[in-house]
């Protein structure tokens, strides 16, 4: 188990994070350098000014009218995407690796505070799965890539705070949430996920469209 | 009597040297003031027996100028009179927590032995016992 | 109830007699391929299936939140089985998703304004009508409109010579009211040139009358063409022809042109202010208007800023205002409307929710264009229209935009709401200084 863990903290990570840079720049570079060519209207109506505008209003809670009218899902979108930000990043043991061997470290969390945001995002992911088995309108545009998705993010959430409690075994529950978040790098930008960063584009399209030639808002 | 109290005094040493050798380890982080993780306990005799260390400087190491000098040893000294918890300009810029892990961890996987899992040196009942 | 609607039209049960499964997949992919790029893949890969969008959308909220008539659930029907299937998939598939694009969808882009990614789902369904045209399968009326289009250049098969009747015959009219008044026809020079949709001399004649006196009144130096291009409407568009919307477009302008007038003024319609401000064009490759294209709501506004018109009374019952889409989630005219209505009316009830975040009147994006076969889509898939304007209570409905009358014409009937639509040009004609 030991040497699994060595060759997921070593070569893995290498690996997964070279994916993941690699694979969200090529994605979203084919998306920007094909936009000339079929779609020569989103450069020609491209708004810094009503794009950002677009862009933070959506970016604020119950900024939107949409926002205000699903209080729940804003609520649980909103704390979901802040904490499966922050924990990743600014959990000790992940910035204790860094620094290990890279002798480059920044600020961190406590401990505590990252398992109650571990739990947090568990239990967001817990309502996305509810929706997309219960909610009529999202079970309906529900694919088996969705659950993919969810699977996909949930793991590595559920094996590091299994991990951190020292429940079940350990060892095993450790290796399985680094296997798994590098499983998640790896498929980042070949699903779904990348909605992270391709999602800003849209938006700010979209918000220079209303803004600069509708002069309308879109929130 | 002389015979009893030398009787006494025999058996005590010897529960003495029994005990203190169950004993014989370390807790690593005391510096720390309230750490994240549990302190590490480390049993250093049984671990340079099993790692067949005999060398003080592998890890009772000492550099000067950024150089590390081959045949010297530091072994008088706890790690923090070099590696500060919180290095300040003018400190060896490597931090106790970095050197700590350094220093175990990064053997460990470069000789494929020894814990390299966080959970494996920070357990948790490890507090209980330095305390 | 929904596939017996669709036994009744010729246009896609004749379509799809002609369809195999390589021509349809032939023809997907090339317009997959060569027809879109960045945009569509950025929206599919960035679409997380979250269903927000459902509640913008009155097909969706009038059919007790049936996910088929989410814009989502619209899309999964139709594109993303395209784009999944790679074009392989049956005319009777060809057959739903053309009634899906065509007669469920309104394309005004509500669902825009709820998506947090702000993904147009508008465009998706274009190009699922464009791929339906280019298979021949579309609602008969509406291809047919289309053909009128190419044919004569205006939208209700109108020839030269009875559209040049019908103006002159509302002149006529007119001087019974006002000696003096004229329906100047290509005067070249003009400050404006007036254009209207097919449906005004055909059977709207009383807007060009109204119109006219408006004109003169407020002593505007405006002409009307005698030549095709006078129509601004285009069904074309929302059939998905963009060639045939190219040539309408293209004339129109050049008809402006040839007049070497400084501006266009269109009348209250809203679908046509879309095609030449902001579909039209694109396709022709202009950013902006080679000449500027003003709306009627937006040119009655500057002539009573002006002081060009004048208020003599004021319309007493009470009113509400209806935003179509097009004028106003397509071009922010909400406030100049209600500056206007609010300086001829007394008493103006707001429905709710209204301006951008209004609900479509459920005819326009080509599917009151659609014909009879689909009227009931259109009136059963907006019940939602129906409570809103019962709840304001009052009598008079003002919707600037020809489709809107169309379709809440129907929904007042159908739900017996008891109320009256009118034109803004009608309350100003009504209530203006002569």
């Amino acid at each position: 188990m030991d040497k699994i863990y060595g060759f997921l903290i070593g070569p893995g990570a290498w690996i997964a994070f070279s994916v993941f840079i690699l694979g969200c720049i090529c994605k979203i570079g084919a998306i920007i350098l094909a936009t000339p060519k079929k779609d020569r209207v989103v450069l020609a109506y491209f708004s810094p000014k009503y794009g950002f505008r677009s862009l933070i209003h959506w970016l604020i809670p119950f900024g939107t009218i949409s926002m205000q009218e699903n209080p729940l899902f804003t609520l649980v979108s909103f704390a979901f995407h802040f904490c499966v930000l922050i924990v990743p990043l600014f959990i000790t043991g992940h910035v204790v690796l860094v620094e290990t061997f890279w002798s480059v470290s920044w600020w961190t969390i406590p401990d505590k505070l990252g398992d109650i945001l571990t739990l947090i995002v568990l239990l967001c992911l817990a309502f996305f799965w509810g929706r997309r088995l219960w909610v009529k309108e999202v079970k309906f545009v529900t694919s088996w890539t969705d659950f993919l998705l969810l699977s996909l993010v949930t793991a590595p959430f559920l094996f590091g705070f299994i991990a951190y409690h020292g429940w079940i075994d350990y060892k095993l529950m450790l290796v399985l949430h680094v296997l798994s978040a590098e499983i998640l790098l790896i498929a980042f930008p070949f699903t779904r996920l990348i909605h992270m960063f391709v999602g800003l584009l849209t938006r700010v399209y979209i918000g220079s469209e209303f803004g600069g030639v509708r002069h309308v808002k879109d929130w | 009597m002389k015979i009893k109290t030398l009787i006494l005094i025999i058996a005590f040493l010897g529960l003495a040297s029994i005990c203190l050798g169950q004993e014989d380890y370390l807790i690593l982080g005391k510096e720390f003031k309230s750490p994240e993780r549990p302190r590490v306990i480390f049993h250093h005799d049984l671990h340079n027996e099993k790692a067949h260390i005999e060398n003080c400087s592998v890890c009772h190491h000492v550099y000067k100028n950024g150089k590390l000098v081959p045949d010297e040893s530091s072994e008088d000294q706890p790690c923090s009179s070099c590696h500060k918890v919180h290095p300040v300009k003018g400190d060896n810029p490597i931090s106790l927590r970095e050197a700590y892990h350094k220093r175990c961890m990064g053997c460990h996987l470069k000789e494929k032995r020894g814990p390299v899992m966080c959970g494996e040196c920070h357990k948790a009942n490890n507090e209980k016992k330095s305390k | 109830m929904g596939n017996n609607k669709v036994l009744e039209d010729e246009g896609l049960i004749q379509g799809i007699k002609q369809l195999d499964t390589n021509k349809i997949q032939k023809i997907v992919n090339e317009t997959i391929s060569k027809e879109t790029g960045a945009r569509l893949q950025a929206y599919i890969q960035t679409c997380m299936h979250c269903g927000l969008c459902s509640k913008a959308c009155h097909y969706y909220l009038s059919h007790d939140n049936d996910p088929r008539y989410s814009p989502v659930g619209k899309v999964k029907q139709t594109l993303w089985k395209l784009v999944q299937a790679k074009g392989s998939v049956s005319p009777r598939d060809i057959l739903d998703m053309a009634k899906i694009a065509y007669t469920e969808c309104n394309l005004c882009k509500r669902c825009s304004m709820y998506c947090p990614f702000g993904i147009d789902i508008a465009y998706l369904l274009s190009m699922v009508r464009r791929i339906c045209f280019k298979l021949g399968v579309a609602p008969m009326y509406i291809q047919d409109t289309s053909h009128s289009h190419a044919a004569t250049m205006n939208q209700m098969w109108v020839k030269d010579d009875e559209w040049i009747d019908s103006l002159q015959w509302q002149e006529d009219e007119a001087r019974d009211e006002i000696p003096d008044l004229r329906i100047p026809l290509e005067k070249e020079g003009a400050d404006i040139l007036y254009s209207v949709i097919g449906p005004e001399p055909k059977f709207r004649t009383q807007l060009i009358y109204q119109a006219a006196v408006i004109m003169h009144v407020a002593k505007v130096n405006w002409t009307m063409p005698a030549t095709p291009g006078w129509d601004n409407s285009d069904m074309a568009m929302y059939l998905g022809d963009y060639e045939v919307m190219g040539r309408l477009k293209r004339l129109h302008f050049e008809t402006a042109r040839r007049l070497r007038v400084k501006r266009i003024v269109m009348g209250e319609c809203g679908h046509a202010y879309r095609s030449v401000y902001d579909v039209g064009n694109r396709w022709l490759g202009w950013k902006n208007m080679p000449i500027p294209v003003i709306h009627a709501v937006q040119f009655y506004w500057e002539l009573l800023q002006e002081g060009r018109l004048k208020v003599a009374k004021k319309f007493e019952a009470p009113v509400t205002i209806h935003d179509p889409c097009n004028i106003v989630r397509g071009m922010g005219l909400h406030e100049m409307l209600r500056e206007v209505v609010h300086a001829f009316c007394e008493n103006v009830v707001e429905m709710h929710p209204n301006r951008e975040h209004n609900y479509c009147c459920c005819a326009g994006g080509g599917v009151i264009n659609c014909g009879p076969p689909f009227k009931m889509t259109r009136v059963e898939g907006n019940k939602i229209k129906a409570e809103q304007l019962k709840a304001t209570g009052v009598k008079v409905v003002i919707a600037p935009c020809h489709n809107c009358h169309g379709g809440l014409e129907d929904i007042i009937h159908y739900y017996n709401l008891g109320m009256k639509l009118k034109f803004l040009g009608d309350i100003i004609y009504e209530c203006m200084e002569k």
